[in-house]
């Protein structure tokens, strides 16, 4: 009891406290241990654990084959695969470099196996990533309250600003979607349908006519410009909200890191 | 006594810190490291705020907690998988114990373990990373245990999936697929996996809620989960979760904290604003800068 529980605590508060003074205090041994040799007792302990997880998965999926559990003819499939790496990757070489070598050596079968089974899977899943943040940015467009509008137009112009497309829209287009947006946040005040329709355009023509008249065809205002809106988008609003967000992440940090440091979180040790 | 009391606390909460602030300033024999004196303060000032809230908290001082929609909703969601007959499923990233999000999840997993041992529901903790599974075995054993169930903990149903990001991806994916659980959790640390995970989460039309403290994959949380603890709450959430007072008093201290650093950023801004008219010209950035010397 003694071990699982106060020393651990005791383990886990002197730690703590090692690598916060590792910050501070001037000395060499200290900044060595924080530095290189703690992380290094990580990775054996983490090394330990690998080959429980290993055991873990063999006894999950064995166990599930052998009684027949639902769905157990997934499980082989993992069962081959984990066995045929550890074949390929301890005992059978396939190239004229030696076990251990062999690993990067091309003319391996565990390498090929890498290239040819490993890297392929691994890509279809990460390419599968297009599809979801198309159905979930469809999902997050959808205009349902002020807040989605704001995000969908957001959205758009950082869409067209970064495609070369984006750069060739010129000037009476983009004043024609700024009063579109305009009308169409107003859209439900006005209910007569008439007067709704004089004005948008009226308030084109109007704003056209204004433009010519500055010059913006000439000189164009960077308001204007579709890749300088979604600069400014990325640099102001986004920066400002993101970095709003990181500020609270490094004080929930500092605040989590003294509650575990003090002992006052114990529950990661399961007390 | 109560006298007494005060000039402890004042020692405590003001002396000693100012002791150590001036002994760093001085640095005798070269103790301290040179250049990292405002890293020293901002810690230790809001080390001591924390220390001082804690300490309020636990004489017996009540703090408000804003409600916390997601933390709320915890307890529906496991509650929601009990009616429905499925089962809960939680993800605990694809970070190792080295990261404070993979710790934070884990600490959240066993309140989680709590609710499910009460409402005697199915609990599935697929794993990234072997130790953050032997972590997270002994941290549901324990929660099953305090809810006097230990009879319904299944050791199986916390298991390692794989290391690899994509691969753990395909059998977390896979798992909902199959089981189709009615609440997933997702707390840790995730990179892009993450929308992955939470639009097949969504498909499967299971209650979704996530904490993370990647600040780039919050949005894919946002978009996809019907709940998300953004940025300090994640971190909260342990502690919100557990209500003991010295918890609570430290999330009180860190929003004084928060406070402090926003009254830091207005006059930053001022200075600048100043600077800007030519009426001071001080270089404020300087005070921040960490230049660490030997």
């Amino acid at each position: 009891m003694f071990i699982k529980r106060q020393l651990a605590i005791v383990v886990m508060i002197s730690m703590g406290f090692l690598a916060l003074a590792g910050q501070f205090i001037n000395s060499d041994n200290l900044r060595e241990f924080t530095d290189k040799d703690a992380p290094q007792w990580y990775m054996i302990i983490a090394a330990f654990a690998a080959f429980l997880g290993c055991i873990n998965l063999l006894q999950l999926h064995s166990t599930k084959v052998i009684r027949r559990k639902k769905d157990w003819q997934y499980s082989i499939f993992t069962l081959v695969g984990f066995l045929l790496m550890i074949f390929f990757g301890f005992l059978y070489n396939g190239s004229t470099v030696g076990l251990g070598p062999h690993l990067k050596n091309e003319f391996s079968a565990f390498y090929w196996m890498y290239n040819y089974v490993y890297l392929p899977l691994s890509s279809t899943m990460f390419a599968l990533l297009a599809f979801f943040v198309a159905s979930a940015s469809y999902r997050a467009f959808r205009i349902r309250n002020f807040e989605a509008t704001l995000l969908l137009i957001s959205g758009v112009l950082l869409m067209l600003g970064r495609v070369p497309i984006g750069a060739l829209i010129p000037w009476w287009t983009v004043i024609i979607i700024y009063l579109s947006i305009l009308f169409a946040l107003f859209a439900s005040k006005i209910k007569n349908k008439q007067v709704f329709f004089y004005s948008y355009f009226g308030a084109n023509i109007f704003i056209l006519i204004l433009g010519f008249l500055l010059g913006w065809h000439v000189n164009l205002p960077s308001f204007l410009s579709i890749p300088l809106i979604q600069e400014w988008i990325m640099a102001v609003p986004a920066t400002a909200g993101s970095r709003a967000i990181m500020i609270g992440i490094a004080l929930g940090v500092v605040a989590q890191s003294f509650r575990i440091i003090t002992g006052r979180e114990r529950s990661i040790l399961g007390d | 006594m109560k006298k007494i009391n005060i000039y402890k606390d004042f020692i405590l909460f003001f002396t000693f810190p100012v002791i150590l602030i001036i002994l760093y300033f001085i640095n005798p024999s070269q103790l301290f490291v040179t250049g990292n004196q405002t890293s020293f303060i901002a810690i230790l000032i809001s080390c001591v705020t924390f220390e001082f809230f804690i300490r309020k908290a636990k004489n017996g001082e009540n703090f408000y907690m804003r409600p916390i929609p997601a933390m709320q909703a915890m307890e529906e969601a496991v509650g929601r998988a009990t009616e429905m007959g499925s089962s809960v499923l939680f993800v605990p990233g694809i970070s190792g114990l080295d990261e404070i999000d993979t710790i934070s999840g884990v600490i959240i997993l066993g309140h989680v373990a709590g609710m499910v041992a009460e409402y005697e529901a199915d609990l599935h903790v697929p794993c990234c990373v072997p130790i953050v599974m032997e972590a997270a075995k002994e941290s549901c054993k324990e929660a099953y245990l305090k809810k006097g169930r230990p009879d319904l903990y299944n050791d199986s149903k916390i298991h390692y999936v794989t290391d690899d990001q994509f691969a753990y991806a395909a059998g977390v994916n896979g798992i909902m697929l199959r089981e189709k659980p009615a609440a997933v959790f997702y707390q840790g640390k995730f990179y892009a996996e993450s929308l992955l995970l939470a639009e097949t989460g969504s498909s499967v039309g299971a209650i979704q809620i996530a904490g993370t403290g990647s600040s780039s994959q919050i949005p894919f949380f946002v978009t996809s989960c019907d709940y998300v603890l953004i940025g300090e709450e994640f971190y909260a959430a342990s502690a919100y979760l557990s209500g003991s007072p010295e918890m609570i008093g430290s999330i009180k201290g860190q929003d004084y904290v928060k406070l402090l650093c926003m009254v830091l950023i207005g006059f930053v801004v001022l200075v600048s604003f100043f600077n800007f008219l030519n009426i001071t010209q001080l270089d404020i950035s300087s005070f921040f800068k960490i230049n660490i010397s030997n």
